[in-house]
């Protein structure tokens, strides 16, 4: 009977070690789940970041070649006050005489006004620079502040 | 009393070890079933109900011109979709608060951001379907507005699509692709090869649900961007030249009107621009005529821009000199025809430079009647006429330009001064820069080439000079065209202050039926600084209904381009000033 006992007593501890043994493994495997999982959470935080970021490139790209596109130039320039001028004239430093009559501009070519068609110019101001990265926004939470024009440069004449 | 005994301990302990053992071992049966015997078949069928593949399209390459400006580019453009079926109203938050969207106001926010009407927009969220378009082919922005909307039942399909940032600048040489993407016409369609990449192959695993399973994706094949086409044209230049074609063509009442300007030591086409033409945003917006490139695909009667062509090849073949004297009367009868100047005059005894300056058509008859035919169709063909330019532009034009066996006798001697044949603006641009390099031909290039990876240009086309008059002939007719410039009564509307320049007026009457009509294709051809050729250049103005300024049409709008191309080049002024040269004998 002693010798039962003895053995009884002794496998207690074992199964005790094995039941520790498996709730840590357990427990260490549920922590490195939640890591990972977090870390995909990160990793599609940032893929959603990069798309926001792609998105914004694409915006700001289309933004600026709208304004630098030549009937938005010639726009802006005529504003202010630059014309082109198709009778130019030079002053020569050996001898300073004069190269051609000075004539004011004229508009006679109607070089003044765009007659070149580009239905891509965009109207800038409905284009707000959004530079908070797409992280930082709560999820569930929509920007309510109406869209700002991002320079005082005049806006685009046409869509 | 039934107490548990340490026997009955010990067999318990051994019967749930033998069950877990039991257990163990079918488990183990199991996945050893699972994972090694029938893995590959399971993982195979798993993977057949789940996975999906999809293309990752090759975004196209850019079509840049000579500075680097972007004239086609690929941006993405979204059709904005719903969701009847599940359209209700959404809870959103504002500053922390919780706040309910009703579908009209969500309607009203739709509408509004895609500028439709409210109206339209409620009634197609109205079904049980669950796939309605509100609008198709918005830009990235407006599909961020709907996207922060936040309405569950919005979906999206993004796409690629073709974005022209200058419009119709260089439209006419550019081209457009269709809304497939598929490339439709100009240098998008005849370079697609160096445009168009090779699409990818993505394999994603999709839930029961159909929506796919993140992280899942894996790229089966990477995409290959397409590469980017360098142009030699100046956009800058280009817009201008177009302000101008523009203006003249609305002032003359004209059909159209094209310019092109070569750089005489390299072919290298600077602009070729033409009025009105396509905007490739919305070429269905322009009229089918105007979606070509007429610089290129046009042939039209030259008239007496030719003169400059007959006289040097009557100088190069040794038939005539600057100053080889003929008595021109202003109409003399060939065969069953007469032909005659543009005005009345009296026999007048002129040199071929005032054959040139006076624009002669008899007294050109007179000084080119002793070259033989054979000899001028060659040297007509040498000058480029005849073919398409090296420039291969698609569909572009050979001109006409019959074999002089089949030239009857009267079309022997209209071919002198440009009737008879037919001729693109490019061509005759190339037969003047000819005359502005010394009489050496170069192969006219539109396209630098295609940029590779590392970012260098390849397959720029080389250019082989063919000489094709001498350098005197040349020169000879070159200062003979610049009497037109400075003393012509057209010519003199060309000249740009400060620089030498030389050019010969045409106006060429545009047949109409068996017959030629009232209308004319007025013209400009000429080469600046003469001291120094830089720039060799034509403006064709067609049809000009206001026929009293047929002779003065192209003049105006050649000089505006020439002094913008001049300046914009920093092209030094001239110093030298122009020989004495007589115009009668």
């Amino acid at each position: 009977m002693n010798g039962i006992f003895r053995r009884t007593r002794s496998s207690g501890p074992i199964v005790m070690i094995l039941v520790a043994g498996f709730l840590g493994i357990s427990i260490l495997h549920l922590l490195l789940t939640i890591a990972t999982s977090q870390s995909v959470y990160e990793l599609a935080d940032l893929k959603r970041e990069k798309r926001e970021l792609d998105v914004t490139s694409q915006i700001l790209s289309e933004e600026v070649s709208s304004y630098g596109s030549q009937q938005n130039l010639l726009t802006v320039a005529s504003k202010l006050g630059m014309v082109a001028n198709s009778n130019p004239v030079f002053l020569k430093l050996d001898d300073q005489s004069v190269v051609g009559q000075p004539k004011p501009a004229s508009d006679s070519a109607g070089q003044y006004q765009n007659l070149v068609a580009n239905s891509a110019m965009i109207n800038p101001s409905r284009t707000q620079l959004r530079t908070e990265l797409a992280s930082s926004i709560e999820p569930g939470q929509i920007p309510t502040e109406s869209p700002k024009p991002i320079s005082a440069i005049p806006a685009s004449p046409t869509r | 009393m039934n107490r548990v005994g340490p026997v009955n301990i010990a067999r318990r302990v051994r019967l749930l070890l033998t069950i877990s053992g039991i257990l163990v071992v079918v488990f183990a049966i199991r996945l050893i079933d699972f994972q090694i015997v029938r893995a590959e078949a399971l993982n195979e069928l798993s993977f057949e109900k789940r996975s999906v593949s999809r293309t990752l399209p090759a975004v196209r390459g850019d079509i840049l011109d000579a500075n680097g400006t972007v004239l086609a580019t690929t941006v993405y453009r979204y059709d904005i979709n719903a969701a009847p079926a599940k359209v209700r109203p959404v809870e959103r938050r504002v500053n922390g608060e919780k706040q309910t969207v009703t579908v009209e106001a969500a309607a009203a926010d739709l509408a509004r951001i895609l500028e439709l009407d409210v109206a339209e927009v409620s009634s197609k969220l109205i079904g049980t379907s669950n796939y309605v378009n509100l609008k198709k082919r918005v830009d990235a922005e407006t599909h961020r507005q709907i996207v922060d909307l936040g309405l569950p039942w919005i979906f999206s399909d993004s796409y690629q699509n073709r974005l022209y940032p200058n419009g119709a600048v260089a439209g006419n040489l550019v081209g457009f692709v269709g809304s497939d993407g598929q490339a439709l016409a100009g240098i998008e369609r005849q370079f697609n090869a160096c445009l168009a990449g090779v699409d990818g192959i993505e394999s994603f695993e999709k839930g029961v649900d159909g929506i796919k399973i993140p992280s899942s994706a894996q790229v089966i094949q990477e995409a290959k961007p397409g590469r980017d086409i360098v142009l030699t044209i100046d956009a800058d230049l280009q817009y201008q030249a177009q302000q101008v074609l523009a203006s003249e063509v609305e002032r003359l009442d004209a059909d159209w009107a094209a310019a092109v300007v070569i750089e005489v030591k390299t072919g290298r086409i600077v602009l070729a621009a033409e009025a009105p033409t396509v905007d490739p945003n919305e070429p269905g917006k322009s009229k089918p005529e105007e979606r070509g490139a007429r610089v290129f695909q046009f042939a039209y009667e030259p008239g007496s821009t030719m003169k400059s062509i007959t006289a040097a090849t009557a100088i190069d073949s040794g038939y005539a000199t600057m100053s080889t004297g003929v008595t021109a009367p202003s109409i003399i009868q060939v065969f069953d025809r007469s032909i005659k100047d543009s005005f009345d005059h009296a026999p007048t005894n002129w040199t071929l430079a005032g054959v040139l300056r006076y624009s002669s058509n008899v007294g050109t008859i007179k000084i080119a009647e002793k070259i033989p035919a054979k000899t001028r169709f060659e040297y007509m063909q040498r000058f480029g006429f005849g073919k398409p330019t090296e420039v291969a532009f698609e569909a572009e034009t050979r001109g006409v330009l019959n074999d002089y066996r089949n030239w009857d006798g009267v079309t022997n001697f209209t071919t002198m001064f440009g009737q008879a044949l037919a001729v693109s603006p490019v061509q005759m641009t190339v037969a003047y820069q000819t005359l502005a390099n010394e009489g050496v031909r170069l192969n006219p290039i539109l396209v630098a080439g295609c940029v590779d990876e590392n970012g260098e240009i390849t397959g720029q086309p080389k250019s082989t000079p063919t000489q094709v008059v001498s350098a005197k002939a040349a020169n000879d007719v070159m200062l003979m065209l610049e009497k037109v410039v400075e003393q012509g009564g057209i010519g003199k509307a060309t000249s740009v202050a400060g620089y030498r320049s030389a050019g010969k007026t045409g106006t060429a009457q545009i047949q109409d039926g068996a017959g030629y009509g009232k209308y004319f294709a007025a013209s400009f051809f000429g080469m600046a600084p003469v001291d120094n050729p830089q720039y060799a250049m034509g403006v064709v103005i067609y049809k000009p209904k206001q026929v009293w300024q047929n002779a003065m049409a192209a003049s105006a709008g050649y000089q505006k381009i020439l002094a913008q191309v001049l300046l914009a080049n920093r092209v030094p002024p001239s110093e030298t000033k122009s020989p004495e040269i007589a115009m009668v004998w």
